[in-house]
Parts: structure tokens; C-alpha cells; sequence
């Protein structure tokens, strides 16, 4: 802990402090500023973009400035739509069972397979729950479309089991339909997303584990007060992370299975966009929604981030 | 739980015993609801592919047929689009990794002044989205890189995400490293190179894989850039062509009046099988490499010592 | 000064041969936009080897693999094109934003007498309003008769079983098909293998929805306009028939059928590929879409030996029970409509634009439209007694797609002008309606339930091709450039497919007030909006038309 005194800018006094410090850093900056100046040009230099969500924009105009202004109509339009309240809801709830339930899959799954000592085993279960990641979701949610239909084998299952007497319509109710795209990504992901949980726990210390031991810790409590802890920090992270994206609910699955029968519990923001945006020729309505995205996520995060601060624990930024 | 500590040597040889085992059935069970969708997928890509319109095909191909490889392997243009696929994957994995793990052991310096500012400025990026039209004016025009195979490289070098899971990696250490090799007088960048990087091996295997899979399936910037040059075509927007070739011509008698009663033997269904396995393939391959850095792990007390 | 005078004599040499090598067209590379996907044509490609021979003309092409709106919108962004654009059907973007050119200056009857030939008795519905035309129509120009072998477009299909079981009967309305469907359901409630028929299938999987939405103008005698029926008899008043009187009844039946088990409800959640994979199992007894949408499921059929599952289009009509005792005339078949605004401009970007026409008009010759259709004579046809006709191996071949690429110069066919119809010698322009070609490949089991009829072609079961009217075809009016009308449309759309299933399935009692229902939240979209800008462009077109 000798960095103390370093840690803390400007408590040496002002401003020249300041700038020995920065030189003390050099190297420091030497590896960052470089590729801040590359996010800079790919990430922000482009954001000139969202001045279109002002204006009519078409891109046949070569000078932007020859778009007319139109003030916040782009945005009025879209939160005019009288299906918009809906599409917002539904972009919550979806992201929001998915963050949970994938979260929680994944660490469970990461916890299970840590308690597993046979390493062979270890690997198959592993290398095996993540290949669904790589199957396509045309493919996905075309087996879904066909385990849930009515003669599909859900139902017969829950029809064998006597829990259900007639089939359900599993794909035409609405009420289904958060539900079965959070049941379809949890299967899909599961083992994916529990690759980072699993890497992290190859950092806690073993001797951890070995001074639990001789406190008499049995098996359950070691995961609670040893590896839950461990990967403590990554999940904090990714949960202020994921609290950010939480208008981001995917569009691919929604716009495969969403047929419109069920459209006012399947359509997101994002398959609203791609209906009513550039296919419409309202680039600006795509770029209004997407900037409306932007600035409630970024509350978001930032709200995020600061409950993790007061509750004191690991923080995004 | 309470009373395992009032007598916890039975409870826990019982958990010790019906543990591994409950552990393992469920890890069974998961392994099959997930392995039979890819087995099947595997079995369709290996029918015929008329035969397969009908659907109901289990582990076992039905009809067998290799229409749907042959299809994708015979044609000379899939061999120079790996190509260029494997190299951009490896290149852009190799930069990506040393980039990123380098602004995160950078952002994870408590002390460093441009600590929160550049933390900020690189966590917004993943929620800001200037839009499509702005980012293809950028790459194309302003720095030209539309045409040439840097398109694949210099704009997918850094990726914020797999920054901060390095950053919450490398803020776990043992402080005590960095302050023992300053002791000594290492600079910043010998304590990154030579202490904290070799020791991310676990999340560098894991952010590599991420990375990898994500470089190795991109066909959206071959799409937009490269498309009208076909040396630089990409393995990915080969094959996702040749599937919407061939449901275009599932479809094409709707202008060419083609009635004539085709049997392909090769249709949307078979050939879009086949081509998540091609595309899987190679990532299966490797990831037993990397699996090997992330399952078993490393022993950091003894690094500690 | 020997020095300096070798140097001008070289320059004196280079600039008397550089304008001699321009006027005796150099090789060019030409870039093409396709907006479709396709397949790369081998290096060694024999059709465009010969062009390149002959022309001096190589292309280098550009195939849609993403959006298609999405693609064009960056290409108008960046000015990106390329020399020859084909923007499928979204060209009407790339025309609006100025990346083609007129291509007017470069067509005459003197300089350009092929191009002229064809695109002369339409010049009416082609130009804009100031004389410009930035495409030549790639599909709909008929030379002499259209050939009309079977139904490629909408119909009511049927598995010829059924037909076969009832004793070959006319099936011509609406009641008397579903009566049949229901007869021999309870005789034959499953297949051979025990399997249960299903009665009727509807696909609402995404743009394919139109299996749901369409019927209604075909039952009222009218073929196919898209979303609007247009009453020729009443000045082309266009109106959404979906909403009127006379749609009611039509789901009302379908309401009926569903309760009666004949419609499963799984069928408005299924997408297309689960669709395909139902007709392909031999069990759905029938169903309305177009032809070439379910191709692939008669193929499956065909080669898994069951023909009698393969399908029959019928042209239905309302009973005139629905109609206040009318008589209905079907008219399923219409006239070959010009495909306007589809198919290759040139762009802004091409330099050279004249040369560009004049390959247009070299490859709308008889002799290079033969090579591209059907090939090279002794490699990929023969000709016997004057018939173009294929061995097994040419037929084999024709269908394969690394052969295609290799022998073929279908990457670049999709956009170029064509001629279709007959040759003056005969035969069909294009292989695939050439009628010999077509027998051949129809089974025995195909040639006898026609003989049953006493018929030849499928086509025989419709009316012959109306006159195809003024307008051409309402769905090919583009509203591209007018979001307010192009939204109010895919709104109308998305009402349709979220009350018409509610409205089969719900029970009976409630079916009047869900209708209602219905008919406000169309009329509150508002659907003026699209209905009024049709109509307008109706009439635009038929006062164009009559002209000429």
C-alpha cells in the first residue's frame, strides 16, 4: 500500500502535483490514449449522425444541411404510435426475464460444473451446453416452433403427465410469448454465457477452499461463502452492464417466432424499427429511436452504477 | 443448513455422496436437451434435401446425401474465402487481445489520472450507436477502407466488453504484484507484458473466444464493403450467399416460370444444416485449446509465493 | 537531339494510336449491382467467355447477400454504384435519388431497333411524365402467343386424390370445395400410414400472408391486384375489399370450417419452412397461395412417389348465395403484364453509358437471347424437326447449380431485358415453357387425371388470360417514396393478420362484433391514406394507357 500517497491526485498541492503525476504515468498513457483516440474516431466521430434524427433525412442529399429541420417530430411520431407503450413494454419484459434467467442459468451452471472433479466430464458437459450458441435462430426457433406447436412434444408431455387435459396454444397466446423467447435464450446460452463465470472462478484462491474446509464448511456452504464470492465482482459487473442494455431485447427471435397474431406481446423496439424505418424511407425515425435508446440506456447505467457505489460494491466505471 | 454445523460430519459425507451424483444427472439431462437439437442439425445437413421438406428427421439422416457439401465444398471460391477468414480471425484475435488487455490493465490502475474519464468515454461506446448510414461514410469514404482487406482488421481491433471483463479480472489480483515489481522499478508496461498478461491466461483464453467466434462469423462488413470483390469475400458471407441463393431458387419459377420439376436435392432446409456445421467446425476445433486455459485453470497461489 | 526526336516521335505514335484503340472498343470491365442473391459465375464461364470474345464486355458482379432497403440506402449514400444497378423490387429508390440515368438519349428506332421493338408498345406505361425511362422492363414482354401450360399464380389448390376419389367432379365454388374436403375427410379421416388429414391450410408466416388475405378478390371474379380490388366496370373505383360486405362471408365460411375441424389453428403460427414440411408429408388436403410459393413441397412429393398428393389449382368463385344471386366469371389468369421499373439502369458512375445500350440491344437479338436462355446448340439443347429440346443429361445439368455457374449466364439474366412468349419458329423463348420439355416431365399419373377431364395442360381448369387492364396490375403501383401511404400499408397488413385468425377461430356468436371490430380498426389506420394515393395512380395509369 505504498501507492497511497500516489493514489490520491492532488493531494501533493496543485497544479504542478498534478502534471508530475501525469508525467509519472507516462507510460501508463502511453498505453491508453492511443486507443482512446481510435474509439474516438470509430465510435464518436460518427455521432454526427444523430443531428439526422432532427431533420427529414434522405441520404440522396449529399449536403446534410439540404435535409429540412423538423424539430422532434421523428420522436413525436414514434411515441404517437399508439402501439408504442406496448413495444416498449414488451422490450423490458423480455430483456428483463433474459437477464435473470441467464444470468442465474449461467451461474448455475458454472457453479455445478465446478463442483465436478471428474475433469473429462467437466469438459464434455462444457464443450457440449455450448454448442447451441453456435446454431443459427432460423434453425432454433424453427425446432421451438415445432416442440411447441399443438401435437409437438411439450404438450404431449404435459398431456401424459395429466398437468394439462387439452393441448396448449403455446405459439398463438400472447401471454406465452416473453416466456418462450426467455426459455428459447437461456437454452441457447446457457452454456456460452457461463464460459466467463467459469474462467473467473480459476482465479479463487484454493487455499480458500482449504481453509473452509478445516472450518467444517460442507459442500454448499463453500459455494455460498467461497466460490459465490469469487465471482462476485464479474457478476456486479456484468449486472450494471446488462441494467444498461435492458431496451436491447434482441430482434432476430422476436421478428421468427412473433407472427402478428401475438404482435402486441412480441414486438420489440427494434423489430418496430426495422418495420417502420429505412424500409419506410424514415431514416430519421431509425435514427430518433435508436438515440431514444442510447440516452435511456446510458440513465440507466449510470443509475446502475451508482446504486452498486452505495451499496459499496464493484462498480462499471 | 443450521444444524450441519452441530453435526456436520454425517450431513456431509451424505452431501459428498448425493451430490456428485444429483450433479451429474442434471448435467446429463442438460447435455441432452442441448446435444440433440446440434445432433439433429448435423443428421439434416446429411440428407437428402427434398426428402427433408418433410420433415420429422431425428439423429439419423433418412435419405442420405452429401448434395449439401458437395455443394459448398466443390466450388474453388469457399477454399480462398477461408482463407481470408482464418487470417482476419487470427489477426484480428491477436490485435484485439493485446489492445484490450492493455487498456484494461491501464483502466484498472487505481491511481491513474485518466482512470475515469477513459472508463466513461469507453463504456458508452457499447450504448451509443451512431447509425448504420454515419459508420459506412466513415469506413468508406472518410478513411477509405472500403475495397481492401483492412476493412476486416482496423475497425474490429478493441471491443469495450471483453475490456471490462479483463478490467474485473485484473482488478482481482493480488495487488501486492504490482507493487512488488515496482519495488524492483519495472515501468508500467513491463508489469503489464511480463507480470499481470501471462497471469489472465484463464480470461484471455475466454475473451479470445469471444472475439474469435465474433470475427469468424462476421459477414455484415464483406457485405458492405468487400462485396463487389470477390478475392476478398469472406468464408461467412460465401455461405450465407449460397443459402439465399438457394431460397431464391426455391422461389425463382415466381419470375422465370420454371416449371419443370427440379430435384435439387438441395433445399434452404439441408443447406442451411450444413453450413452452421461448416462454420462450426473450425471453432470446435480450437476450443479445446482454449477450453483447456479456462476449465482447468491456474493455481494463483503458487504464483503468489 | 536523336534523343529528343525518338522521344516525340514515340509521343506522336502513343497519341495517333490512343484515339484509333478508343474508336475500336477496348475491352471493358463492367460492374453490376444485382439486388438478389446469387452465385458467383466461375472465371471460366462459358456464356460470359463468349461475350467477353465477342463484346469485349467482362462484368464484375455484386450480389445482394443482406436488406435489400438497407443496401441501396448506403449505396445512394455514398454514391456508391455500379455501372449497371439492378435494385430488384426497390429500384424505384434508386430512381428517385438520381443514380440512373435516362436512358432515353441512348434508345431510337435507327440506333437501337431491338430495344425499340420491345419496349415500343408500352412506351405509354414506361415513361415518366417528362419522357425519361431509366429501365428496361427484365420480365412480362410477350413476343406472339403467351404460353400458358399451368397456373403459376393463385388458386385454390387440391390434392388430386381428392378430385380422383370423388369421380373427377367440377369443382368451381367455394361451398362445393370445402364440401368435398369435408366428404372425403370422413370417409378417409387419415393417410396409409395412419396419419390425419388436414383439411385446409392457411400460411400467415410473414409476406407470405397474402395465402390469407388474397382469396377474397379472386372469389368476386377479379385477378390478382395485390391488397385493392379495382372495379373496372365502375370507373376503376379501387377499394380495400378485405373490409367490404362481400369479404365477410368468406371467413365466415373459413370460421365455420375451422369448427368443424377441417382448419387446425397451428396453422396461422407456422412458418413457412414447417408449412412446406406439412404439404410435403401428403396430408393437407388443400389450401389458396400461388404456385411457386409451395413448389418445393410438390417436388418433395413427386420424388417421394406421390403424385395423387400433388395439387390441383381450382378457380374458385363465391356461390351466388354470397352474392345476392350473382353469377360469378372467374378470372384468375390475367394478361402478361410489363414489369415496369424492374431489371438494369445505368448508373450516374458508369462511363460509359452508350456502349452499355448498345450491349443491351446486341444481347435482345435473336441469336444472343437463344444463348442465353437455352445455351449452346449441341451442348445444352438439340434441335429435332425444328424443337428445341434437351437430352436427359442437358435436363440434368440445367438444374444444377455449379453446373449453372460454370455454363450459364443466369447471374447476370435476372435484370436484363428478355424476351418471352413464343419464337417465330415455334418454340418457346425460355426452356422452362417450352411444352415438350414440360410433358416429359409430367408423370403418368399427371397425364391420366387430366385425361379424366379430357383436358391437356393444368391451365386447361381456368379461364383463358382476360385482357389484361389498363393499369396492368395494382401491386405493382410502388409507393416506395411515400412513407405515409407505404406505412398506412403495412399497418393494414398487420390488422389483417391479427384479427382475420381471431376471427376464424373465434366462436360464431361473436363473429359479427369481432368483424366490426375488424372493419374500424382498418378504417382507423387510416386507410384512405393507401386507398386514396392508389386510386390516384390508377387513374394516372389508365389515362397514360388509353393514349396509345
Amino acid at each position: 500500500m505504498s501507492q497511497m500517497v500516489q493514489a490520491k491526485p492532488g493531494k501533493r498541492g496543485g497544479i504542478g502535483g498534478f502534471f508530475s503525476k501525469l508525467w509519472s504515468q507516462k507510460q501508463l498513457m502511453l498505453m491508453s490514449v492511443p486507443i482512446a483516440i481510435y474509439v474516438f474516431v470509430f465510435n464518436y466521430a460518427p455521432m454526427w449522425g444523430w443531428i439526422t434524427a432532427f431533420m427529414k433525412y434522405n441520404p440522396k442529399n449529399k449536403n446534410l444541411f439540404d435535409n429540412p429541420w423538423v424539430g422532434w417530430d421523428n420522436f413525436k411520431w414514434l411515441f404517437n404510435r399508439q402501439e408504442w407503450l406496448g413495444v416498449l413494454r414488451n422490450t423490458l419484459a423480455m430483456s428483463l426475464i433474459n437477464l435473470v434467467f441467464g444470468t442465474l442459468s449461467a451461474i448455475l451452471l458454472a457453479v455445478l460444473l465446478n463442483e465436478v472433479i471428474t475433469k473429462a466430464f467437466k469438459r464434455t458437459v462444457q464443450t457440449v451446453t455450448y454448442l447451441p450458441h453456435f446454431l443459427s435462430l432460423v434453425i432454433v426457433v424453427s425446432m421451438a416452433q415445432n416442440i411447441f406447436a399443438s401435437d409437438g412434444a411439450v404438450n404431449q408431455l404435459l398431456m401424459r403427465l395429466h398437468i394439462i387435459k387439452e393441448p396448449v396454444f403455446w405459439l398463438g397466446e400472447g401471454k406465452y410469448f416473453w416466456w418462450l423467447v426467455g426459455a428459447i435464450n437461456v437454452w441457447k446460452e446457457v452454456g456460452w454465457n457461463s464460459i466467463i463465470y467459469i474462467s473467473t472462478m480459476t482465479s479463487i484462491d484454493p487455499s480458500l477452499y482449504e481453509a473452509a474446509s478445516i472450518d467444517g464448511a460442507g459442500r454448499f456452504q463453500k459455494i455460498m461463502h467461497v466460490t459465490l464470492p469469487g465471482i462476485k465482482s464479474t457478476f456486479v459487473v456484468l449486472l450494471i452492464m446488462n441494467i444498461g442494455h435492458l431496451l436491447e431485447a434482441g430482434f432476430e427471435i422476436q421478428y421468427l417466432m412473433g407472427q402478428n397474431l401475438v404482435i402486441d406481446w412480441s414486438q420489440t423496439i427494434d423489430v418496430f424499427v426495422m418495420k417502420y424505418g429505412i424500409s419506410k424511407m424514415q431514416y430519421s425515425v431509425g435514427v430518433a429511436a435508436g438515440m431514444f435508446k442510447s440516452v435511456v440506456s446510458i440513465l440507466l447505467l449510470f443509475l446502475a452504477n451508482f446504486i452498486a457505489k452505495k451499496l459499496d460494491e464493484d462498480t462499471l466505471i | 443448513m443450521t444444524d450441519t454445523n452441530l453435526t456436520y460430519k454425517k450431513p456431509r459425507r451424505r452431501q459428498d455422496i448425493a451430490f456428485p451424483i444429483v450433479n451429474a444427472i442434471l448435467l446429463i439431462l442438460l447435455m441432452f436437451v442441448t446435444l440433440y437439437p446440434v445432433l439433429n442439425t448435423v443428421a439434416i445437413s446429411f440428407n437428402d434435401g427434398t426428402d427433408a421438406l418433410r420433415g420429422g428427421i431425428g439423429l439419423w439422416p433418412r435419405v442420405w446425401s452429401f448434395k449439401s457439401y458437395e455443394s459448398l465444398l466443390s466450388d474453388p471460391a469457399t477454399y480462398q474465402a477461408a482463407w481470408i477468414s482464418v487470417s482476419r480471425t487470427v489477426i484480428t484475435t491477436i490485435l484485439n487481445l493485446i489492445l484490450t488487455s492493455m487498456l484494461a490493465f491501464t483502466l484498472s490502475r487505481k491511481e491513474y489520472v485518466l482512470r475515469h474519464f477513459l472508463t466513461t468515454m469507453m463504456v458508452l461506446t457499447m450504448y451509443v450507436n451512431a447509425g448504420l448510414i454515419p459508420n459506412y461514410l466513415l469506413i468508406s469514404k472518410t478513411l477509405n477502407l472500403s475495397k481492401t482487406y483492412w476493412v476486416y482488421i482496423i475497425p474490429t481491433m478493441f471491443s469495450c466488453f471483453n475490456m471490462i471483463v479483463l478490467r474485473t479480472y485484473i482488478s482481482g489480483l493480488p495487488e501486492a504484484l504490482v507493487e512488488s515489481a515496482r519495488i524492483d522499478g519495472a515501468g508500467d508496461f513491463r508489469i503489464f507484458w511480463q507480470i499481470i498478461f501471462p497471469l489472465c491466461k484463464p480470461v484471455l483464453a475466454t475473451v479470445a473466444l469471444f472475439v474469435a467466434v465474433g470475427s469468424w462469423n462476421q459477414w455484415f462488413d464483406t457485405h458492405l464493403y468487400n462485396a463487389g470483390k470477390p478475392y476478398l469475400h469472406t468464408l461467412q458471407y460465401l455461405l450465407k450467399m449460397k443459402l439465399a441463393t438457394t431460397q431464391a431458387s426455391a422461389n425463382a419459377a415466381k419470375s422465370t416460370a420454371d416449371a419443370m420439376t427440379s430435384t435439387t436435392q438441395m433445399t434452404p432446409i439441408t443447406i442451411r444444416c450444413a453450413i452452421t456445421v461448416v462454420s462450426a467446425v473450425p471453432i470446435l476445433i480450437v476450443y479445446p485449446f482454449l477450453q483447456r486455459y479456462f476449465v482447468t485453470g491456474m493455481v494463483l497461489g503458487s504464483v503468489k509465493g | 537531339m536523336k534523343k529528343l526526336l525518338s522521344v516525340l516521335l514515340m509521343l506522336a505514335l502513343v497519341l495517333a494510336l490512343v484515339p484509333a484503340a478508343i474508336a475500336e472498343e477496348e475491352p471493358i470491365t463492367v460492374s453490376v449491382f444485382v439486388g438478389n442473391p446469387r452465385e458467383q459465375p466461375t472465371p471460366d464461364n462459358k456464356i460470359f467467355k463468349k461475350i467477353e470474345d465477342e463484346l469485349g464486355i467482362k462484368f464484375e458482379f455484386e450480389f445482394l447477400a443482406g436488406d435489400l432497403d438497407e443496401t441501396l440506402a448506403i449505396k445512394v449514400a455514398g454514391e456508391d454504384y455500379a455501372d449497371l444497378m439492378d435494385g430488384g423490387n426497390s429500384a424505384d429508390t434508386l430512381i428517385n435519388s438520381g443514380a440512373l440515368i435516362n436512358l432515353m438519349d441512348y434508345i431510337s428506332e435507327e440506333k437501337t431497333p431491338n430495344i425499340w421493338t420491345h419496349i415500343q408498345p408500352y412506351l405509354g406505361r414506361l415513361l415518366y411524365d417528362d419522357g425519361s425511362l431509366y429501365i428496361i422492363p427484365n420480365f412480362g414482354r410477350n413476343y406472339n402467343a403467351q404460353i400458358q401450360n399451368y397456373c403459376n399464380g393463385p388458386a385454390f389448390w387440391i390434392q388430386k386424390q381428392v378430385l380422383e376419389w370423388a369421380g373427377y367432379p367440377q369443382v368451381k365454388t367455394l361451398n362445393e370445395y370445402f364440401d368435398l374436403i369435408e366428404r372425403f375427410i370422413a370417409e378417409n379421416p387419415t393417410n396409409e400410414d395412419g396419419n390425419p388429414y388436414t383439411g385446409f391450410e392457411i400460411l400467415c408466416d410473414d409476406w407470405r400472408s397474402f395465402c390469407l388475405r388474397n382469396p377474397v378478390q379472386h372469389l368476386v371474379g377479379r385477378p390478382n391486384d395485390g391488397d385493392v380490388l379495382v372495379d373496372i366496370n365502375d370507373n376503376y373505383r379501387v377499394e380495400a375489399f378485405v373490409i367490404q360486405p362481400y369479404a365477410k362471408p368468406y371467413y365466415a365460411k373459413l370460421n365455420e370450417e375451422f369448427h368443424k375441424g377441417i382448419i387446425n389453428k397451428d396453422t396461422f403460427v407456422q412458418n413457412y419452412d414447417q408449412y412446406i414440411a406439412k404439404l410435403s408429408s401428403g396430408t393437407v388436403l388443400g389450401m389458396f397461395d400461388q404456385y411457386w410459393d409451395f413448389q418445393s413441397a410438390t417436388d418433395a412429393l413427386v420424388t417421394a412417389g406421390m403424385d395423387k398428393n400433388t395439387y390441383i389449382g381450382l378457380p374458385l368463385v363465391y356461390d351466388p348465395e354470397y352474392v345476392d344471386g350473382k353469377e360469378i366469371e372467374e378470372h384468375y389468369l390475367n394478361g402478361a403484364v410489363i414489369n415496369v421499373n424492374r431489371g438494369y439502369g445505368i448508373s450516374v458512375n458508369c462511363p460509359y453509358p452508350e456502349r452499355m445500350v448498345q450491349m443491351f440491344e446486341t444481347l435482345l437479338s435473336d441469336e444472343w437471347q437463344t444463348i442465353l436462355e437455352w445455351g449452346i446448340e449441341g451442348e445444352d439443347y438439340y434441335v429435332e424437326n425444328g424443337r428445341f429440346l434437351r437430352t436427359d443429361e442437358q435436363k440434368k445439368n440445367s438444374q444444377s447449380q455449379p453446373w449453372k455457374n460454370a455454363n450459364t449466364a443466369y447471374a447476370l439474366m435476372d435484370g436484363l431485358p428478355k424476351k418471352q412468349g413464343t419464337r417465330d419458329d415455334g418454340n418457346a423463348w425460355e426452356p422452362g415453357n417450352q411444352p415438350e420439355l414440360y410433358f416429359d416431365l409430367m408423370s403418368d399419373y399427371d397425364k391420366a387425371f387430366l385425361a379424366a377431364y379430357g383436358y391437356k395442360v393444368p391451365a386447361d381448369f381456368f379461364n383463358p388470360p382476360i385482357e389484361l387492364a389498363p393499369y396492368g396490375e395494382a401491386w405493382q403501383i410502388d409507393y416506395v417514396n411515400e412513407p405515409d401511404v407505404s406505412i398506412a400499408e403495412t399497418d393494414f397488413v398487420t390488422t389483417q393478420m391479427k384479427y382475420l385468425p381471431e376471427i376464424i377461430m373465434c366462436d360464431p356468436a361473436e363473429l359479427d362484433g369481432l368483424w366490426d371490430e375488424f372493419v374500424q380498426a382498418v378504417e382507423d389506420i387510416p386507410i384512405s391514406t393507401f386507398i386514396d394515393y392508389m386510386q390516384e395512380q390508377v387513374l394516372k395509369l389508365v389515362e397514360k394507357n388509353s393514349g396509345n
